[in-house]
């Protein structure tokens, strides 16, 4: 009968000693350090001969050095004949680049739910795309990155298909990951994948830590996020509303579109992941001068790079609150608005009911305590 | 039997005069010296058509000439995208209808689809001709791309592509705000060959994700085959399974193959075995004919008798990097030969092409590491000696112990080379070097094909017994040069740009290989 042993990544130690802890379990040895040219070595300091093996690492920090240690690790496991390796990655790395778009970001056409019959539908418009620009004629460099995603003729390859092909590669038997940018990165994997939701942990949040939440107004960012805010306005049993944006260059937001009323309410935004909070700024700035009373963000990935930080300090928002799906002490400490929801527990039950072959669709809408 | 002369219109005349007047075949065939079938066959052609004429022969007559139909052939090959309007304009003399001229390049049998253009598809009359040469631009050519984002790695790739004479092509390598690599293509790959060069330097893990995701775009774009150039391999150390590691080679090498690469150039892997991971083909190409150069040009050859000298390198490089090393065993250190150093080989393959002696360094500074060993590798060392079931009669093995540094063979009086693969930590160099110098070595060159030099390399080479360090451009060191002026780099853009030639050209890689002995 095959034990659980977890290995943490170098990523986000934390995370996984507080799995660890939730399972009753001290975490497995390993020994991960780099050699004098930069090359990742991985040690597993005990055996793991016929156990089941599960390894968390977050794709977050330094993404190709982290998600080299994680192929790494699950191969010296491969190789040293575990009998199953699942990879518990929290934030999937490349999660966006998941299809073969030209860069230019093309908004989607809103998704129209039945409750919109209550709205106003004046201000939405079909989507147009701009026209790309010329080539930049710097050196590539990284600041002309913004420059050079505009003009929309590059070939860019699937980025998360590879990683896909990586992870399969390395000897990965089983994917556990939480709130994908799109489920449809599911289907680049032939290995089974679990996506958890931190749905239920969100709702929690809200009602325990919003105090009028029930007048509330869940508000999504962008239309693409349409559908997860239904599920939690529905959950909630509130109203729910919408931004809809265009975009004339990549991360500088041209005009928003407020599709709802939020007027002497509470709005509450949600999202999936927050780069660089772009989005996520001018939405506050919108819903606040539409009305709304306070305005609180509600994140599951908080990526929080470049400007970020600096741009949530500088908005009006009441809180910022974010998964430790990523490691946020640091950003803490910059920004006393980000608050953490702590999604351990989730990961924990989902490994112990991978583990003893028990269903995890409970996971889909409740928290374990 | 060959088909000999026809028969003379005259001399039929007279066969069948004869036959008229009644004379027998055997008769005609004496009298005018036919065989007899010949004599048949004019009768019967006689009696058939009534005439001793030579007749044409069946089917419709060709409207063009001969010498037309050479001249549309020749215009042809000579533009093969020309219009029939074009084309009657300068064939004057013969006037073709457009279907007789396309029927003509069909028997002709010139037919090349490719070249033809989707616009023109409904002209019924652009010719179609099959071209011949190899390094075709339209139907498929050459692109060479570097998916380094960092300019100093991308020094090599520029050099490679001025000697082949092509343009780098246009891509975006850059790292976005979260640290994520983008890589986007900005021209067509579509049918082409793909030339990946990636140097591999400081952020070795980026360096391998950029050029995967190269690799993977140009897959998804189409291209004909996808060749790689890492001159340097990176996790080509960690190439043997140690304790529950993991063979990173192995794991790369699986990666790059399943990503799409078709081909691979690489050049002095540190174990020649790296190339069994790969299920495609790699040529492993020698730096060794360049540093031999350097020696002979560079380092004087004077009247004394030079020496060079192998360097255990493996066993003190491994130590100092805490990795389990496989040593030679005792006696063989005493002949001129470590059987399982690669060094070894390398530096008597280096002596053999000098006509130079050979001197090996054995030992190498003391180090705790028997506290790791966990009995994966034979013969076991056992620690404790109670740990064992005493009824079990395992011999008890001393672990091995090694000696200080010392040198094999006479070395006074001469210039000492040390001859590696990769320099990256120099605290065994610099133990070899000190040694060499108290032998009385007067100077010290050390050749290494990859010059990582990474740490506080350069300083501490700077102020130690070493005259120069010589390694090739395959990975950048500009920094490590500017700190260390010992440090000289020798140029290899050369033999990777002919090996991309060939392998495009289709041409055979022998010639690149020609000199190197089976152990270098």
């Amino acid at each position: 009968m095959p034990n659980i042993v977890i290995f943490s990544g170098s990523s986000h130690h934390d995370l996984s000693q507080k799995v660890a802890d939730r399972l009753g379990l001290e975490l497995g040895k390993v020994v991960t350090k780099k050699f004098s040219n930069q090359e990742t070595c991985v040690e597993i300091g005990e055996s793991v001969r016929g156990e089941d093996v599960y390894i968390v690492q977050s794709g977050c920090g330094e993404i190709n050095d982290n998600l080299m240690e994680l192929l790494i690790m699950i191969n010296a496991c491969k190789i040293a004949s575990s009998y199953r390796v699942t990879a518990v990655i929290p934030c999937f790395p490349y999660a966006r680049q998941d299809k073969k778009d030209k860069g230019t970001r093309v908004p989607n056409v809103p998704f129209l739910s039945q409750n919109v019959n209550h709205y106003e539908l004046g201000n939405v418009y079909p989507s147009c795309r701009s026209e790309p620009k010329q080539p930049p004629a710097l050196p590539w460099h990284e600041s002309n990155w913004k420059a050079a995603v505009q003009e929309g003729k590059g070939r860019a390859p699937i980025s998360a298909k590879l990683v896909a092909n990586m992870l399969s590669v390395a000897g990965a038997d089983h994917i556990i990951t939480m709130d994908l940018h799109a489920s449809q990165i599911q289907g680049f994997f032939d290995i089974a994948v679990d996506n958890l939701y931190a749905e239920p942990a969100v709702i929690q949040w809200i009602k325990e830590n919003i105090p009028e939440w029930k007048n509330g107004i869940i508000v999504s960012p962008d239309a693409g996020g349409a559908k997860r805010v239904t599920s939690i306005a529905d959950r909630l049993n509130v109203e729910f509303a919408l931004i809809h944006k265009e975009r004339k260059k990549a991360n500088e937001v041209d005009r928003m579109v407020l599709v709802g009323d939020v007027k002497d309410r509470v709005a509450i935004l949600v999202d999936d992941m927050a780069d660089t909070c772009g989005t996520v700024c001018h939405a506050a700035d919108k819903l606040l001068s539409a009305g709304a009373t306070k305005v609180y963000a509600i994140l599951t990935h908080g990526i929080f790079s470049g400007p970020a930080i600096s741009r949530i300090n500088n908005a009006a928002f009441e809180a910022v609150v974010v998964t430790n799906t990523i490691p946020q002490e640091e950003k803490m400490k910059q920004c006393p608005k980000i608050q953490v929801i702590d999604i351990s527990m989730i990961l924990a039950e989902a490994i112990r009911r991978t583990h003893n072959g028990e269903s995890v669709s409970y996971l889909f809408s409740h928290v374990p305590l | 039997m060959s088909r000999s002369k026809e028969v003379s219109e005259d001399l039929r005349k007279t066969v069948i005069d004869a036959h008229q007047s009644r004379k027998g075949y055997k008769t005609i065939c004496k009298d005018l010296g036919l065989h007899q079938s010949t004599v048949r066959q004019i009768v019967y052609k006689w009696r058939k058509f009534k005439t001793t004429v030579t007749l044409p022969r069946s089917g419709r007559p060709t409207k063009i000439s001969p010498r037309t139909n050479r001249k549309i052939i020749k215009e042809v090959t000579k533009n093969p995208r020309v219009i029939s309007k074009d084309l009657q304009a300068t064939l004057a003399l013969a006037i073709v209808s457009v279907h007789d001229y396309q029927k003509k390049t069909e028997e002709e049998d010139v037919y090349d689809s490719t070249t033809e253009p989707r616009a023109e598809l409904y002209q019924p009359s652009v010719a179609r001709i099959k071209t011949d040469t190899a390094m075709n631009a339209q139907k498929g050519g050459l692109v060479i791309f570097t998916a380094n984002s960092n300019p100093s790695c991308m020094a090599l790739a520029k050099r490679i592509s001025e000697r082949l004479g092509v343009v780098l092509g246009k891509v975006q390598v850059y790292q976005e705000a979260n640290r994520e690599t983008r890589v986007q293509i900005q021209e067509s790959v579509r049918g082409k060959d793909v030339f990946i060069i990636q140097t591999v330097s400081k952020d070795v893990n980026t360096a391998i994700m950029e050029f995967l995701i190269m690799v993977y775009a140009c897959k998804t774009s189409c291209a004909r085959s996808i060749i790689g150039v890492i001159p340097y391999f990176p996790y080509s150390k960690q190439c043997k399974m140690r304790k529950r590691g993991s063979i990173v080679s192995k794991l790369v090498a699986s990666m790059m193959c399943k990503a799409g690469l078709n081909h691979l150039i690489t050049m002095d892997l540190h174990q020649k075995e790296i190339q069994g991971f790969f299920n495609i083909p790699v040529d492993n190409l020698r730096a060794s004919p360049f540093l031999l150069q350097y020696i002979q040009e560079e380092v004087s050859v004077t009247k004394m008798f030079q020496q060079t000298f192998i360097k255990q390198a493996e066993a003190a490089h491994n130590t100092a990097q805490n990795r389990k090393h496989e040593t030679a065993d005792r006696e063989d250190n005493d002949y001129l030969n470590c059987r399982l150093n690669n060094s070894g080989f390398r530096a008597q393959s280096f002596a053999e092409r000098l006509r130079l002696g050979i001197a090996v360094i054995h030992g190498e500074a003391q180090d705790a590491e028997s506290d790791l060993v966990d009995g994966r590798h034979s013969p076991p060392t056992v620690k404790n000696v109670g740990a064992i079931h005493p009824s079990l009669d395992i011999p008890f093995v001393i672990p091995k112990e090694k000696p200080p540094i010392t040198v094999v063979g006479d070395v006074g009086g001469r210039i000492a080379i040390i001859v590696d693969d990769i320099i990256d930590d120099v605290d065994s160099f610099l133990a070899a070097a000190d040694t060499l110098k108290e032998r009385g070595a007067y100077k010290i060159y050390v050749m290494a094909t990859h010059g990582i030099l990474s740490c506080d390399a350069p300083r501490l080479i700077e102020e130690s017994a070493i005259n120069e360090v010589v390694v090739t451009n395959t990975i950048p060191h500009e920094i490590q040069k500017l700190q260390c002026p010992k440090i000289k780099t020798v140029d290899i853009s050369m033999i990777l740009s002919e090996a991309i030639r060939r392998i495009h050209n289709g041409e055979s890689m022998s010639y690149l290989f020609r000199n190197i002995g089976v152990d270098d």
